[in-house]
């Protein structure tokens, strides 16, 4: 019996032929969590090749930052296995940022052009750790392999530039400012002119006009993802922003208690207003780890970001622990996520980053045929 | 990602996000036609839409009462211009001069003019 089945199974992989079709029709089985369809008809698979029994091939995802990548790589490589004659089996996990937030011939052009999505990082209220989160949010996708900018839209209290100290700005040859590195992030925040501990005091139009410029005049140049600071609330400056440049989407941030909540709420209902899809919540000081064991001490009480969440339909994306090394990172001016990255914090934010990349990735196949802009001139 | 965000991801991908434009045009001397991305149709009078501005001068932004009287715009009044406003509604340039009017995609969609494709 067992010697009849051996004798089957040589004939068999001695006949059958491994065929680009029979690798599209195993992959097929593959779906996408995020998007609900196979990986074969969302046109992931690329540069496939068989020569003799051999397959090689690339899944092209839609963002290097996809939480599923490497379970995907797993599950591909297991599937082809099972094709019978099969030999070397090379999958290369590969991305393409999906998005443009802008046509040529708008006013934004020059400066977002090539700017791929936008996402803003806000809250209802301040100090709940909204930079820091747009800083390790934009710092974790830089480290999937994305090209990322960090805009510091809060004019009145900068304080990207003292988190990721980056160098000087400079006047590129169009007039436009080309946003400084810090690490492999661009920046750009008020605070890189008007000098770190001096106030900015301006009125409410003076912060449109400083807004705008950051949206028209800045030499972004070719991002992935350009990452917003919010400055906190829901005022004049967040109507500019959101009314200037298409945001694609909006994480807000919060606190677990119950009056930070009442602003969260607020922020959603301003994002839902301007029709800006909310990607979903981030609560930080969820938390305290003390250094002396491993309890999780909820001091603010807990569970609040993950209701306010369910109560809009949004997505819960996470929970930051409130651990010294958070703090003393910023202050530092190196991210968390790059000076610390097997802390809990770090990895909680890796994992925000990762559902955030695939939310922005769902948006692009709900508005795939949406104008982004639009003009038309009536006729008599 | 935590099995919870997956979750409620799926959640809202079949709740789905809030339709914008897919493509607009002049359908005759005073129609505008939309056609959004879950495919509905709408058509609008553009005589009606100007009577129905809700802008701060044509509607109290306190009391929502309408200041415009809508017999005050004549049947003659077209647009110059039709454009879009962020991802979320569109202007309109009268040609009375009027063009303050933001119209939200979620106001143009309550307006009962929209049909199932």
């Amino acid at each position: 019996m067992s010697l009849l089945k051996t004798v089957q199974e040589k004939l068999s992989s001695h006949f059958s032929r491994v065929t680009e079709e029979s690798v599209r029709t195993t992959l097929s089985a593959i779906m996408d969590p995020d998007l609900g369809k196979d990986i074969v008809s969302l046109g992931f698979v690329r540069n496939l090749k068989v020569s003799g029994s051999d397959v090689t091939l690339d899944i092209n995802l839609t963002t290097p930052a996809c939480p599923v990548k490497d379970k995907m790589k797993t599950e591909a490589e297991e599937l082809l296995r099972k094709i019978p004659g099969i030999g070397n089996i090379t999958v290369n996990m590969t991305a393409t940022t999906r998005g443009k937030v802008t046509q040529a011939g708008s006013p934004i052009a020059a400066s977002l052009g090539g700017v791929k999505n936008i996402i803003a990082v806000a809250s209802g209220k301040g100090g709940v750790g909204k930079s820091t989160t747009a800083v390790n949010l934009a710092y974790s996708l830089a480290a999937s392999g994305s090209s990322v900018g960090l805009l510091d839209a809060d004019v009145y209290g900068p304080s990207i530039p003292h988190m990721t100290k980056p160098n000087k700005p400079e006047q590129s040859n169009s007039n436009l400012i080309n946003p400084p590195l810090a690490g492999s992030v661009r920046i750009m925040s008020i605070g890189l002119f008007a000098g770190g501990d001096k106030a900015t005091i301006l009125r409410g139009p003076m912060v449109s006009g400083v807004i705008k410029q950051f949206l028209t005049q800045v030499n972004w140049g070719e991002l992935d993802y350009l990452i917003i600071d919010y400055p906190p609330g829901t005022g004049d400056i967040q109507l500019t922003l959101s009314q200037t440049a298409p945001i694609t989407g909006a994480v807000v941030v919060t606190t677990p208690q119950d009056v930070a909540l009442i602003d969260v709420r607020k922020a959603i209902a301003m994002f839902d207003t301007m029709k800006v899809p909310v990607l979903g919540v981030v609560e930080t000081m969820s938390y305290f780890l003390c250094d002396g064991c491993t309890k999780k001490h909820y001091i603010f009480r807990d569970g609040g970001g993950r209701r306010v969440a369910s109560e809009f339909g949004v997505s819960f994306l996470g929970e930051i622990p409130m651990e010294p090394n958070v703090a003393n990172a910023c202050d530092q001016g190196r991210p968390l996520v790059e000076s610390d990255p097997q802390s809990i914090a770090a990895r909680a934010y890796r994992d925000i980053a990762g559902a955030v990349a695939a939310q922005v990735s769902m948006i692009h196949e709900a508005y795939k045929d949406a104008l982004n802009h639009f003009s038309i001139e009536w006729r008599a | 990602m935590t099995s919870t965000s997956t979750q409620q991801m799926t959640a809202r991908v079949q709740s789905g996000p809030a339709p914008r434009v897919k493509s607009i045009s002049q359908l005759d001397e005073r129609t505008l036609g939309i056609t959004w991305t879950d495919n509905l149709i709408s058509s609008f009078d553009v005589v009606d839409l100007r009577r129905k501005c809700p802008c701060a001068t044509c509607i109290d932004e306190w009391t929502h009462e309408q200041l415009l009287k809508p017999e005050s715009v004549p049947e003659t009044v077209r647009p110059l211009k039709v454009e879009s406003v962020g991802q979320y509604a569109l202007t309109i340039q009268f040609n009375d001069g009027h063009r303050t009017g933001i119209y939200t995609f979620s106001m143009l969609r309550r307006l009962p003019n929209t049909q199932k494709n």
